[in-house]
């Protein structure tokens, strides 16, 4: 399954508004496949902050583990707050090309 | 002139000199030399409309900084300028858009305006987060910007990162140390949930980006700039409760 970030809008900021994203998107994680990549597509993102970052992406990989995989990840707002958060959290996000 | 039906557009002569930051004296000179016009009511008192006092301040942005202060200082407190105030987050979301956009198309910041706008979104997340359901008085915060002179200032009147941070870690007891602590270390005002880093990345941001930053809570400030770790922090001269945010950029 993709999830493409830019729906949730092009400035992602607040972390309750990140955690309410991941709530809202819930639902449509329930048909994941046992062993099924998460794509989470970063492309088209023009404002990342850590706030919404953190709360959802650590809920998606809290949810999936290392099956969570970002695309398009780029983008010098999404590259800068995911190196944060990696320094931050002591840990590495798994980033494709 | 004066008609009931106006009263909520009027501001007393103390409410209008609590929103401009001045003394109400200054605004009867104002009125005597047109600067800026009252309304007389049924009892003669100067009253000032609302729009007025709107269209000043916008006239009129010489320090939105001042401007933020007194509205920390008023005792009591008072709701901001409409223009200036986000009551709650969705409203600061909205604002926070407009200025994304507004940057955005300034040609000399297109490789850090949305460094800006996530420095500002991220100290005006930590003022809703950390006061939600728990406002001292007037919920919401300050929130004005000044582009021509790359200016953005953010405020609140709740609890301050003292009060907030001392939940989680008693043994702070004073502003100075409560302020480092929110720079420098990760720990989350929110407890149980472990997460605190919205002041960090800011501190991160502005010194990888020509920006630079005042901020205070309490009776504790601290200045950051480009290119420089350091924290400055030192006593203010005056105290109020909540933060006061200064970005420039």
């Amino acid at each position: 399954m993709t999830i493409y970030l830019k729906k949730f809008g092009t400035l992602l900021n607040g972390r309750m508004l990140g955690k309410e994203a991941f709530a809202a998107f819930l639902p449509s994680l329930k048909d994941v496949q046992g062993n099924e990549k998460i794509e989470v597509d970063c492309d088209g993102v023009d404002v990342f902050s850590p706030s919404w970052g953190d709360e959802f992406l650590s809920s998606l990989i809290n949810k999936f583990g290392d099956r969570v995989v970002l695309k398009n990840a780029q983008g010098p707002s999404v590259k800068s707050t995911l190196e944060f958060l990696e320094g931050i959290n002591k840990m590495k996000f798994k980033i494709e090309d | 002139m004066f008609m009931k039906d106006m009263k909520n557009k009027l501001l007393t002569i103390k409410q209008a000199a609590d929103k401009l930051g001045i003394n109400p004296q200054t605004l009867r000179r104002w009125d005597k030399s047109n600067r800026l016009v009252s309304v007389r009511g049924e009892n003669n008192y100067r009253y000032y409309k609302k729009q007025d006092i709107e269209e000043y301040i916008k006239n009129n942005l010489d320090d939105i900084l001042k401007m933020a202060r007194n509205w920390v200082l008023n005792d009591p407190g008072i709701e901001p300028l409409s223009g200036f105030y986000c009551k709650d987050s969705a409203v600061f979301q909205a604002r926070l858009t407009r200025l994304r956009n507004e940057l955005s198309k300034t040609e000399s910041l297109k490789d850090k305006y949305f460094s800006i706008t996530s420095v500002t979104g991220e100290i005006g997340d930590n003022s809703f987060g950390h006061n939600l359901g728990n406002w001292p008085d007037i919920m919401g915060i300050f929130f004005a910007y000044d582009l021509k002179k790359r200016k953005i200032v953010l405020a609140d009147r709740g609890q301050g990162v003292l009060s907030t941070l001392k939940k989680v870690k008693p043994e702070l007891n004073n502003h100075l140390d409560a302020l480092k602590t929110a720079f420098t270390e990760v720990i989350s005002g929110r407890s149980p949930e472990s997460r605190g880093n919205g002041l960090k990345y800011v501190k991160h941001t502005v010194v990888s980006n020509e920006m630079k930053l005042f901020f205070q809570t309490g009776d504790a400030e601290l200045q950051i700039k480009e290119s420089d770790f350091n924290l400055n922090i030192h006593k203010a001269s005056i105290k109020f409760r909540g933060c006061l945010a200064l970005i420039q950029f």
